[in-house]
């Protein structure tokens, strides 16, 4: 009995996977590298960038969607709408933008673009058959933003897997990210150098 | 419940002809306050300076926000819990208030619309708090 369930089970993935409609959400807050891993992921698999990064945070203001992305893994296929969201912040300010070096009318512009940003990414969050948080591994993981998204995916029972990024910086810490969301699979990876981009990839096929 | 005109800072109840029809200054955007909160809204606004262009770009900002049409006839609400704005430029979001999915924006009657944000004052006034 369990057999048949199990190959009915299979089957159905298979066809819904197939359509491409599953809905694979990078969030996080901001500067955190969900658009460098958005890059990754579409050079790896389409051999195209999603969208420009930058140093300043709140670089993606709109909600950017890359359809039908398949990653393959020994044998096996995954296809998704990879969806890449604005950061989320409790705090905007735009003299943070001048301090890097914006004038003030597009400071305060890109301050009430990302202000939108914070509201779409979390309009979108119902959409999304399954997360990716992206999480700095540099900065301290205890933050108002990382667990309120963390607990509202929980509470909405949608799948999520940690990224702990930037490891290739000496001050990221994995352990500390583990340490702070023990229910969940952490996979540290560098988003900008593909260091350990594999084990990313297997753990989506976990995820989906 | 009252309301509080965003341009003057002038209070009124809620019913008002003013809320429906705009305010006297010519202003139609309007701050929704709880009554439990009115005395604090009231201190507030007193003790916050902002130029009459600062407050023009905050208009101009909530409408773009909410991508509501700010030439519009009819006056609009808000309702004064997700999103703070201290000044043009500067923002506090209720990350809470956010998940919880209420709508920013919605309609109350043909033409006249609540949003839901927070007024600009609450930071200042929690720091007086903490004084």
């Amino acid at each position: 009995m369990k057999f048949f369930k199990n190959i009915l089970k299979r089957f159905f993935q298979r066809v819904f996977k197939k359509r491409g409609n599953v809905k694979l959400g990078l969030y996080g807050p901001p500067n955190g590298g969900k658009t460098t891993l958005a890059n990754r992921i579409c050079q790896d698999w389409l051999g195209e960038d999603m969208g420009n990064v930058s140093n300043i945070a709140h670089e993606t203001r709109e909600i950017q969607i890359k359809e039908q992305i398949t990653i393959k893994n020994n044998g096996n296929e995954l296809s998704f709408n990879l969806v890449d969201t604005p950061g989320i912040a409790t705090r905007i300010d735009y003299e943070e933008f001048i301090k890097s070096g914006m004038k003030e009318k597009a400071a305060k512009n890109r301050a009430k673009e990302a202000t939108k940003g914070v509201i779409d990414s979390i309009k979108w969050l119902d959409d999304m058959d399954a997360v990716v948080v992206v999480l700095d591994a540099t900065k301290d993981p205890y933050s108002q933003v990382n667990i309120t998204i963390i607990g509202n995916l929980q509470a909405r029972k949608i799948p999520v897997l940690l990224v702990a990024n930037k490891m290739d910086l000496k001050k990221a810490k994995i352990k500390k990210v583990e340490a702070a969301f023990p229910q969940y699979d952490v996979i540290g990876i560098s988003a900008k150098y593909g260091d350990h981009i594999d084990n990313f990839y297997k753990a989506l096929f976990k995820l989906v | 419940m009252p309301h509080q005109c965003v341009r003057c800072n002038t209070f009124y109840d809620d019913g008002a002809i003013e809320i429906l029809k705009g305010c006297k200054c010519g202003g139609k955007l309007f701050f929704y306050i709880k009554k439990n909160k009115l005395e604090k809204a009231r201190k507030a606004a007193e003790s916050v300076k902002l130029t009459a262009k600062e407050k023009e770009q905050i208009e101009d900002d909530v409408f773009e926000l909410v991508g509501a049409d700010k030439n519009r006839d009819e006056p609009v609400i808000l309702d004064l819990e997700s999103i703070r704005i201290k000044k043009p430029g500067q923002y506090e979001l209720d990350l809470v208030h956010l998940f919880k999915g209420e709508p920013l924006i919605f309609k109350l009657a043909e033409g006249k619309y609540m949003i839901d944000l927070v007024e600009s004052f609450k930071r200042l006034s929690s720091k007086g708090l903490k004084k």
